[in-house]
């Protein structure tokens, strides 16, 4: 069978599509539907060969002219295949990624208890070292094995790019502290506290309409959220307070 | 006088001609070569090209891994087709489009639905039952990569906001990388006791995934966009708190 994986030691791989006409599965027990020889046919021909070298040691594909993962001039990136390649190759109990709702715990932990380490900076107004240690946690969440479901990746990296946009604020750092909440709006787009954090940080820029936009914005998602209402509100205080300025100045 | 049979042979030709007609312009049709809906499968390409490299052959992770990639571009290309066949529907009724472009996407769609079932079979020939499995997780991991570029970019984002407030953001404080890396030693954590209660994944995971700081050439680093700015130091940190 043309689509048997036979690897065994000595025997080559008996997969390639180059050598001789698929042949339709004949595995009952699989219950696939057989594949069309036509479409098949279509799929061989639009088949081109690619340059790329392998280095098995580094369990790393590269590509051939130039030997990076990811090359502009060949058009090519690797730079996901290979992050994977390397998390198979390191556990190799596991043979292949297994379903979405198998989910590792010990990294929530870990991620957790960074977490309120940096929310017990935050509180102590230690916000530098509050902000390493959101970063530290950040960084942590992100090498969740990636075919977990991506909903806990989510949650965790966007309550601990609010804390730090936080933080960035109350250091008065309002660019970075924008800059984490639009990161945070990218990833969960309709979780209120993204928008008020960014409303936060663009009050803090002073660009109040702006500010105003997104405290919309973000009640369009949750329209009965008080805390953007009442954030609302005070913008708009802030917006005629500064109106009735510059008509007095003028 | 005429024969009966006049009108009956004139039936005859005219639908005659005309099944034969049909008959010869359907087969012109059919083969003349449609354009082309996407362009190259790219991924595929690479699993097919690693998959015939015989000397020496590649290691089955990396083959592993071509395949999820292969079914990631896939599932994007499934949703692609999704999004685009009632608005194409649409502007072929109304006249906008020729009928080209709809046979194109129909044929794409076909091919589609015979990959999908090709790379269901590769997955079963690697481990018993991975067929139905590599979409799901085909799925994740896409969400998952852009979640991660949201974040690595992060950085970026700070430069465009200075540039559009006119503002600088402070100095970043020199944080230590965390890369929860693989030093050069086997790694200090003893995670193999006690490992994950429920997972199949052991701890060592968080190694792997960061080892290809020191191997990669020009790798974007596995933690925060931050890393550009500050040195990088390696971190060994225990997945067991």
């Amino acid at each position: 069978m043309s689509h048997s994986h036979t690897h065994a030691p000595g025997e080559s791989h008996s997969h390639s599509h180059s050598h001789g006409p698929p042949q339709p599965q004949a595995q009952p027990q699989m219950m696939l539907p057989t594949p069309d020889p036509a479409s098949q046919a279509i799929i061989e021909a639009d088949f081109r060969p690619v340059s790329l070298i392998v280095a098995p040691e580094a369990y790393a594909v590269f590509c051939q002219d130039h030997k990076s993962e990811k090359c502009e001039i060949c058009d090519q990136d690797y730079v996901g295949l290979n992050r994977l390649a390397k998390i198979l190759a390191t556990n190799p109990a596991i043979a292949a990624p297994p379903p979405p709702n198998v989910v590792s715990r010990n990294l929530s932990q870990a991620v957790n208890h960074t977490k309120e380490e940096g929310n017990t900076l935050y509180k102590q107004k230690k916000h530098p070292m509050a902000i390493a240690r959101y970063t530290m946690a950040a960084s942590i969440a992100v090498q969740r094995p990636p075919w977990e479901t991506n909903q806990f990746m989510r949650e965790e990296l966007s309550t601990i790019i609010s804390n730090r946009s936080a933080a960035y604020a109350e250091s008065q750092d309002y660019i970075s502290a924008l800059a984490d909440a639009e990161t945070v709006i990218a990833v969960r787009r309709n979780w209120s506290k993204g928008h008020f954090r960014k409303a936060k940080a663009l009050v803090g820029l002073g660009e109040l309409q702006e500010a105003k936009e997104a405290l919309q914005l973000g009640l369009a998602y949750e329209p009965t959220n008080a805390e953007l209402s009442a954030f609302s509100a005070e913008v708009e205080k802030m917006i005629q307070n500064g109106d009735e300025k510059v008509k007095d100045e003028a | 006088m005429a024969s009966v049979w006049v009108p009956v042979v004139y039936v005859i030709l005219v639908f005659g001609g005309l099944i034969v007609f049909s008959y010869f312009y359907r087969k012109r049709t059919a083969s003349q070569a449609l354009e082309p809906y996407f362009p190259t499968h790219p991924d595929r390409n690479a699993y097919v090209t690693l998959l015939q490299k015989t000397d020496p052959p590649t290691p089955d992770v990396i083959l592993k891994a071509a395949l999820v990639r292969r079914a990631m571009t896939d599932v994007q290309r499934v949703m692609r087709i999704r999004e685009d066949k009632p608005a194409l529907q649409n502007l072929l009724q109304k006249g906008s489009i020729g009928d080209d472009l709809w046979n194109s996407l129909l044929a794409a769609e076909k091919e589609l639905e015979a990959e999908i079932v090709e790379v269901m079979a590769e997955a079963n020939s690697f481990v018993e039952g991975w067929g139905p499995v590599i979409f799901q997780t085909a799925n994740e991991m896409i969400a998952n990569e852009k979640m991660r570029s949201i974040f690595e970019l992060t950085a970026e984002k700070k430069t465009e906001l200075e540039l559009k407030y006119g503002k600088k953001a402070h100095p970043q404080i020199l944080v230590p990388q965390v890369n929860v890396s693989l030093t050069p030693n086997p790694p200090p954590s003893g995670p193999a006791p006690s490992g994950a209660p429920s997972s199949p994944s052991p701890p060592k995971i968080s190694n792997g995934s960061s080892a290809q700081t020191p191997g990669g050439p020009g790798s974007a680093p596995s933690s925060d966009g931050e890393a550009s700015r500050s040195p990088s130091k390696a971190v060994g940190i225990t997945q067991n708190h």
